[in-house]
């Protein structure tokens, strides 16, 4: 459980730009829709969630905008910047760099030929 | 919503200190995001109460929330953190180029001094602001001393009029700065023990003024870098995230200045009145802390 909280910590930036890469999400609709992309596996609590978002926004790769909704209430929406797709790029190549090295070192002997000769 | 998950908030918000646009705004969005989460739980066949644990064990602790949000905004950027250093650097530049002496140099940076803190001060106390706000003060301390030298029969107008005035103004601004963040009061405070050592240093107390100004022109490279230090002190402080590493760097700036001017004024300030002047630097640092939590107690 450790292990996997500590995977995730590493990976919150790269999660949430891609979610959020689809369309304007607000903090309560990325939890929620994290938890289903995954099947259950990552459980974003808010106390990861919101330091999270407000870093990416300090950072000028999210933006943070009020709605309206038809009840009066408002809901801060996020969506991804330039600078946040520039990062997201970049990010995505990193990962398939660091999965393939993963699968070649971490699959038993037998898969690894399989990876190699493709 | 349920009185525990509207406390849970009230937590958060004692414990952000952030500006008060961007505290309301963090507020919000939590709220918002609590009345989904409470909502759904009902929906799910949750009766109120246990609805309002389930958010309250999903949300974590308050204080944790807080701070790690603050960390995420308490950086403050580049420009800031010039312009935070700046009075502590044109401060050093009067006595390292020899300005000080020039009246219109004192009153200009006077009245810059006054309509920086001002303007910091109607435009949201935002971080930069404090070091103007501690050097705009310094002329209310000033005039006070030198209405003890009107003349015989006239103190009593320090006492009635002055006195209560400028006790109820370092008094009111001390107290909102410390309900903005204690650390900042820190911030505002920093150069007091050294202008404290330095004045014990220069020894105005029954000397001839030109022997004074004499000790304060020999002086004055080192007055300079004194304020020179605090600059970069304040440029760290504003550039830093964490408030532990925050207090570290006012604590240690405030060591490092008062071991200076023991050292370049070569035995004028003696080791009891260094300790004693630590002493001081110290609970003026630290004592906002423990301020803010009366404060808090009493509401």
């Amino acid at each position: 459980m450790a292990q996997r909280r500590e995977l995730i910590k590493g990976s919150i930036d790269s999660l949430l730009l891609c979610l959020i890469e689809r369309q304007p999400m607000y903090g309560y609709w990325i939890i929620k829709e994290l938890e289903r992309k995954s099947q259950g596996y990552f459980k974003f609590k808010e106390g990861t969630l919101y330091p999270a978002l407000h870093r990416l926004e300090e950072s000028g790769l999210i933006r943070g905008e009020w709605q309206s909704l038809p009840n009066g209430r408002q809901r801060r929406y996020y969506r991804i910047t330039e600078k946040g797709l520039r990062r997201l790029v970049t990010e995505r190549g990193q990962w398939q760099d660091f999965l393939v090295a993963m699968n070649l070192i971490i699959q038993p002997a037998s898969d690894r030929r399989e990876v190699e000769k493709w | 919503m349920v009185t525990a998950l509207n406390n849970y908030l009230d937590s958060v918000k004692e414990n952000l200190r952030l500006e008060r646009s961007l505290e309301s705004e963090v507020i919000q969005e939590l709220e918002t995001h609590i009345e989904d989460e409470f909502q759904e739980l009902k929906e799910d066949g949750l009766s109120e109460e246990e609805a309002a644990n389930t958010c309250l064990t999903l949300l974590g602790s308050a204080k944790l929330l807080a701070r790690q949000i603050y960390e995420a905004h308490s950086q403050g950027s580049w420009t800031q953190a010039l312009l935070a250093a700046m009075p502590h650097v044109l401060f050093g530049l009067l006595f390292v180029v020899n300005w000080w002496r020039g009246i219109g140099w004192l009153l200009g940076l006077l009245v810059l001094v006054l309509s920086m803190a001002v303007y910091g001060w109607w435009r949201g106390k935002p971080a930069w602001l404090f070091p103007w706000l501690g050097y705009s003060l310094l002329p209310v301390v000033a005039a006070g001393l030198l209405l003890l030298y009107l003349p015989h029969g006239w103190s009593w107008v320090a006492i009635v009029i002055y006195l209560p005035l400028a006790l109820w103004l370092l008094y009111s601004i001390t107290v909102k700065t410390i309900r903005r963040d204690w650390l900042y009061t820190s911030l505002m405070l920093l150069p007091v023990p050294a202008i404290i050592g330095w004045f014990m240093a220069v020894e105005p107390i029954n000397k001839l003024p030109g022997y004074w100004l004499q000790s304060i022109e020999d002086f004055a490279p080192w007055i300079g870098l004194t304020f020179l230090a605090f600059a970069l002190t304040v440029a760290t402080f504003i550039r830093l995230r964490k408030r532990w590493l925050r207090v570290s760097v006012l604590v240690v700036s405030g060591l490092l200045t008062l071991t200076m001017i023991t050292y370049y004024t070569e035995g004028r300030l003696s080791l009891p009145a260094f300790l004693v002047l630590v002493v001081v630097m110290l609970l003026l640092l630290l004592s906002p802390a423990l301020v803010e939590r009366t404060l808090k107690h009493t509401g």
